[in-house]
């Protein structure tokens, strides 16, 4: 019991610091570049002034049963290959005694980004309401961010051909509603809020609960919380690869290959 | 790097690598070519996100007018939940699904039925309670919509031009369609073929030997699939009107064995009821191959419910089963426990646990002692067996209960004598001896004394070598189990589909009986009902003039004991009853995946017509590829075969013809829920899109409805066009389209009991179905606005304040547990001749003419033992979906890292496995969570239907998506039953297809 009060402890502390972060590195040094956009002070480039959204994972009511996975893709239009988020599903020690693992996993819309401050054109940033947004009319699609992000969530949009990740459904949010992954998610584990709000369901969860983050060694700061994470899954979170990705190569679908053959991928 | 999914640890290091290159190059080639600019985003900030449905703020709700939502059910897996359709008004195109917060299967708690639309929107937004209504919707459902404008999908009715199965058709018009198959001819330049109106012949026998097979109409068979709202009451109509009696639905493939053995359990082979836990309310559920959230109907609901039990409440629970389900996860620690079972053995493992609780007499004994509903009532409690009943021993009258009248006798425990089971409270439960009744001397046993005979037919450690599980590991459940109390429960499904599956579910409820969980709250029930629609206060919209009563022999052989054929009485006669020329299945209700082979067989006669509505029994039933396929191309087996389908599937590639049909939330419907829910619910839907395809004359859609309708009319049969709907006061009502029907349907839902509020023009307005006023001003007069209350929130749905009753449920199952079911008791196998046990018994995996796998298929030859297991993403129906790949694109070969050792394989390599009949290729994926020498594939890929193959129509090539081919259809590999000629492996009691437990081979390639 020692062991959790500690560590609950240290995460309140924790949480008070990042939203004290926010306020401040945003206004710092999350960009330096010009944005038309923000600089008009569009809503949707400011975010909602005064909230500070974050995301709760409760793994021990996640099923891994991917409908978070499969309303993005639809709701956020992402091309074919590519996700905003996605669950991955993992075994943790051997037979007879293995256990199932989930891991959702998304933009972590940390409060230090590693991915701003690379950024040359300011196409990304954070909004005041924490959501790190991109601006695709802005970003020249060099891949600064993607390989900045230490988290793997940023991708190239090959439509776009800009950077593109999880915005947390900002055209809903903004709206009143709730990102689709929320919305959608069977066992109830995505919570999504202001933590601002001492009323919020966020709030409370924080305050009720030890949370962990993602690689909190890269200092990133992340708003994506997670209660019920176990420590072994980060290594195997950033190591291991997609068996699918090897039988679509196997099976001649994969995009070099078929890229390479000169021949489109037929997909009815 | 490139973002990828799934990333199992499993992987060698070679295999890693390799995926990791191929990932980085991808991304770094794209972002080097700068000056390629792309697609301009809709939006700078929001890309090509659509705009929210509705805004919801501090000033209040604001409806975007480019969109309507409408509330429908998706019917992309058998669980049917209610949802929303968000629907893009310019262009009648679908863009998102969402929750139905009104409905149990998507919502829990669900919103008081009687919330506005409109709060029903505000509620669920950041100013309202979302995390106490949020609604959702399974990654099946959130893409199930892209379907509808699949390339793929059939809009004209087509025609065959070669042979039968080479995919090759021409378009023709509906009516040529219709005339064709109604008058028959030389209609594939093969020779003469029977129309329907020749086939339908209510006079003539099928067989002049055996008159109770019934006339010649029952050349005529229609497959359908799960009732989807349609079926019951179009293809029903069409049937009874037409004279055929042959009609199945997909049972026999999917769950039958769970069904039948419940059916057995519950003593209702009428109506196949089962049971479920109360997943939220359970103290301790013990899952024998269902684990929830992986498998099991209702899908989304049982999934929800065990996280909050696991998180917020106090549930802890066993899945056994050859594979670690998502159910687990290693966030909740100590409450969920796996214990990995060889295939097929669950009723080893279950009969064992059994042995425990009776011979340590663990049972609820004063439970068990109540003979009647009488006493049940007496003693308070919720639900009551036939334990104490007395089976007759004797030659004469075996198997029967003994009775006086219809009431059963029973030991008075008070005085140990013989009394009529309605006089007595508490009665003896274990007795075998003889009793006297009416003057005569009966040996008797009673129901427990049979079973605790039957679960100590084998030792603890026979049944523990059976299964894989340890004794110590039997003695911990059981204690566990019933320290439970009430509150402990057992789930079975899929996992039964073998070929002693109905003993197995039979084994596994009675461990229910042995707690007496059954109607308790944390207990087993029935479900909650569902309120009346097609029969109610306004319609009975099954009733028409005309119907034809024929009672006859089914096609499948179902329903009928072999021992009322004129076979039997000849054979009798010379002194051999047994064997029949093929197995019968007197208490089964219908067997999809016998109806082919029984027509090429001609036992019991021969078919005309095959007429199918969204079947695919060639996909579906393990075996078939080796036999099914081939006979199904022969039109000699099947004269004319008439698909309806949106598709071309594995099984309608053999069709003569294909009629268009309405795919999702084009099409009309009502279901009910069917298990595992504790209060009345009916979800209905109607068309929110304009259907794709042609079109009849009169303006309806071509599809199984507009149809079945045309065809009834074109053969005149009673129940079609004008009076041919009656309602409650003597009007007639003609039946020329769906809404006719359904808007009726709907307006019972809404009159029964205490009839819903009046719709308000608000509701109408946002729940997207103003353009339906004009017909349900029409049809239900002054109901009309009750009538739109319940379309605008997509069904009735009773509040959950209703649930419980106390400690017991509100809905209860009324009718007595079956300890001992006279019914199978008093029946024998047609094959063997060898009497069905009464209560649960084991056997080994067997063939129907008693040969055991192991006997015919030895390790030593086929060392490993294959099982399939049920996606959480793949439903069969989703192939057509293109958003589906990007979930799951391919389905593998699962096997134990220590068993792959044994072989010298390894994770990723390409595997041949192979049955004795047939052989499939795919990549192996290793886990621990599978079973030692067990072969587990995820079932749902390996398509060679709906989209997975090129098709020619009018010359024109349309291709294929290749994509949908990887993975593997493990059906592919399943057995033959030598012991009936020709045949697929089928549980030996209620015949449902063996599709688990085959022993095979596995090989590098």
């Amino acid at each position: 019991m020692d062991e959790k009060n500690s560590r609950r402890d240290f995460l309140k502390k924790g949480l008070s610091a990042t939203a004290f972060a926010t306020l401040v590195t945003s206004q710092a040094e999350a960009f330096s570049m010009q944005n038309p956009g923000r600089d008009a002070k569009d809503a949707k480039y400011i975010g909602q002034v005064g909230k500070h959204f974050v995301m709760v994972l409760d793994l021990r009511k996640c099923i891994g049963c991917q409908a978070c996975t499969s309303v993005c893709k639809v709701e956020n239009d992402v091309p074919d290959e590519q996700y905003r988020t996605f669950v991955t599903e993992t075994e943790v020690g051997e037979f007879p005694d293995p256990r199932k693992a989930f891991l959702p996993q998304l933009c972590n819309h940390c409060a230090d980004p590693a991915c701003v401050p690379v950024c040359p054109t300011g196409a990304t940033f954070k909004r005041e309401d924490g959501i790190v947004v991109v601006d695709n009319t802005v970003c020249w699609g060099c891949g600064y961010c993607i390989n900045a992000c230490p988290y793997d969530k940023r991708y190239f949009n090959e439509r776009t051909k800009t950077a593109d990740k999880c915005n947390f459904c900002a055209h809903r949010v903004d709206k009143g509603l709730l990102p689709a992954c929320v919305e959608t998610c069977i066992g109830g584990a995505r919570i999504f809020g202001d933590v601002n709000d001492k009323t919020s369901e966020v709030y409370q969860v924080l305050q009720q609960f030890p949370t962990t983050v993602l690689k909190e060694a890269e200092g990133t700061n992340p708003q994506v919380f997670y209660i019920g994470l176990d420590s072994r899954l980060e290594e195997l979170y950033s190591t291991t690869q997609s068996l699918d990705d090897v039988v679509k190569a196997e099976e001649g679908f994969n995009r070099e290959w078929m890229k390479a053959r000169g021949e489109e991928e037929n997909h009815g | 790097m490139k973002s990828s999914r799934r990333k199992f640890l499993l992987g060698s290091g070679a295999v890693v690598a390799a995926a990791s290159v191929a990932g980085y190059k991808e991304t770094m080639s794209a972002v080097a070519t700068l000056s390629d600019k792309g697609e301009l985003a809709e939006d700078s900030i929001y890309f090509n996100s659509p705009e929210a449905e509705y805004s919801v703020s501090k000033d209040g709700f604001v409806p975007n007018k480019d969109y309507k939502v409408c509330a429908s059910t998706c019917i992309g897996c058998t669980t049917q939940c209610g949802i929303r359709v968000k629907v893009d008004t310019k262009n009648d195109t679908v863009v998102r699904v969402l929750g139905n917060p009104y409905n149990l299967l998507s919502s829990d708690p669900w919103l008081p039925y009687d919330t506005s639309i409109k709060e029903s929107y505000t509620l669920l937004s950041q100013h309202g309670k979302f995390e106490t209504y949020r609604s959702n919707v399974c990654a099946r459902g959130n893409v199930a919509f892209d379907k509808i404008t699949s390339k793929n999908r059939v809009l004209k009715p087509l025609k065959r031009v070669g042979k039968r199965g080479e995919n090759k058709w021409k378009e023709i018009e509906i009516e040529q369609l219709i005339d064709e198959i109604v008058n028959g001819g030389d209609l594939f330049g093969e020779g003469h073929v029977k129309g329907l109106k020749d086939v339908r012949d209510i006079k003539t026998p099928i067989n002049p030997d055996e008159p109770i097979f019934g006339p010649k109409s029952n050349g005529l068979n229609f497959i359908g699939t799960t009732h989807e709202g349609r079926f019951k009451i179009f293809i029903h109509r069409f049937l009874k009107s037409f004279g055929t009696v042959n009609v199945q639905g997909h049972t026999s493939n999917c769950g039958l064995s769970m069904r039948a053995g419940e059916a057995a359990f519950l003593g209702n082979f009428k109506k196949y009821p089962h049971l479920k836990p109360d997943f939220e309310n359970t103290e301790y559920l013990l899952s024998i191959g269902t684990p929830p959230g992986q498998a099991g109907n209702p899908f989304k609901r049982q999934g929800k419910l065990l996280a909050r039990a696991r998180t917020e409440k106090n549930i802890e629970y066993t899945i056994v089963s050859p594979t670690q389900g998502n159910s687990d996860t290693i966030a909740v620690g100590d409450r969920s426990h796996w214990i990995p079972i060889v295939p097929g053995t669950d009723l080893a493992f279950v009969m064992g646990l059994l042995q425990i609780i009776i011979n340590n007499k663990l049972y609820n004994d004063g439970y068990l002692r109540i003979p009647s509903a009488k006493a049940m009532t007496a003693l308070n409690d919720a639900s009551w067996t036939n334990a104490t009943h007395l089976i007759i021993q004797d030659e004469t009258d075996f198997g029967r209960v003994l009775k006086e009248g219809k009431v059963p006798l029973v030991l008075d425990a008070t005085d140990n004598t013989l009394k009529p089971s309605t006089a007595v409270t508490q009665a003896v439960l274990d007795f075998e001896g003889e009793v006297q009744s009416g003057g005569k001397t009966y040996h008797v046993q009673t129901a427990f004394h049979e079973l605790a005979r039957n679960v100590n037919e084998h030792t603890l450690d026979a049944y523990a070598k059976e299964c894989g599980v340890s004794v110590e590991k039997m003695q911990e459940i059981a204690h566990k189990f019933v320290s439970h109390g009430r509150k402990a429960s057992v789930d079975c499904h899929g996992g039964t589909m073998h070929t002693t599956g109905f003993y197995t579910t039979y084994a596994v409820m009675m461990l229910g009986a042995m707690v007496g969980n059954l109607n308790y709250k944390g207990g087993m029930s029935a479900g909650g009902g569902a309120y009346k629609d097609f029969v109610g206060k306004r319609y009975n919209l099954f009733a028409y003039k005309g119907k034809t009563k024929i009672k006859s022999t089914r096609i499948d052989k179902a329903r009928m004991a072999y021992e009322k054929t004129n076979e039997y009485k000849q054979k009798k006669a010379q002194g051999k009853p047994y064997p029949a020329k093929d197995t019968w299945y007197p208490f089964t209700n219908a067997l999809e995946s016998e109806v082919v082979m029984n027509s090429a067989k001609g036992y019991p006669y021969k078919l005309d017509v095959l007429m199918t509505a969204a079947a695919n029994f060639i996909y579906g039933t393990s075996g078939a590829n080796a036999k099914v396929e081939k006979l199904l191309a022969d039109p000699k087996n099947i004269p004319l075969f008439v698909a309806i389908d949106p598709f071309i599937n594995e099984t309608t590639r053999y069709a003569d013809y294909i009629v268009p049909d309405s795919v999702l939330y084009e099409s009309w419907g009502i279901v009910h829920v069917w298990a595992g829910y504790q209060t009345k619910a009916n979800t209905l839907r109607f068309p929110v899109v304009k259907p794709r395809q042609a079109s009849f004359k009169n303006g309806e859609p071509i599809e199984l409805i507009s149809f079945m309708i045309a065809l009834g009319k074109k053969l005149n049969l009673p129940g079609f066009g004008e009076k041919a709907i009656k309602d409650n006061n003597g009007t007639w009502h003609p039946l020329n389209k769906a809404e006719d029907i359904y808007l009726r349907a709907f307006e019972n839902v809404a009159m029964d009991g205490k009839p819903v509020p009046d719709a308000t023009d608000e509701d109408i307005q946002l729940s997207g179905i103003e353009a339906f006023v004009p017909s349900l001003k029409r049809i239900c007069g002054a109901n009309w606005r009750k009538t739109a209350y319940v379309m605008a929130r997509g069904g009735r749905f009773q509040d959950i304040e209703e649930s419980y009753q106390g400690n017991k449920l509100s809905h209860k199952y009324k009718k007595p547990i079956q300890v001992y079911n006279e019914t199978v008791g008093t029946k024998r196998h047609s094959i063997t001749g060898e009497r069905f046990s009464g209560t649960p018994r084991y056997f080994k995996q067997r063939m129907n003419g008693g040969e055991t796998y192991e006997k015919l298929f030895p390790k030593s030859e086929y060392p490993l033992t294959a099982f399939s297991f049920k996606s959480n993403v793949l439903a069969t129906p989703m192939a057509a979906s293109k958003l589906m790949d990007q979930i799951r694109f391919t389905t593998y070969v699962d096997l134990n890292p220590k068993t792959a050792e044994k072989f010298g394989l390894h994770h990723g390599d390409k595997v041949r496995v192979s049955s004795a009949f047939g052989t499939v290729e795919g990549y192996l994926r290793l886990r621990h969570g599978v079973m030692l020498d067990c072969l587990g594939v995820e079932h749902g890929l390996g398509r060679n239907g709906e989209g997975a193959e090129d098709v020619t129509i009018n010359g024109k090539v349309i291709p294929g998506n290749a994509r949908l081919r990887s993975g593997i259809d493990i059906n592919k590999i399943g057995l033959l039953d030598k012991s009936r000629g020709l045949a697929t492996v089928t549980d030996f009691v209620c015949g449902s297809n063996a599709r688990h437990a085959m022993p095979v081979k596995i090989e590098k390639v």
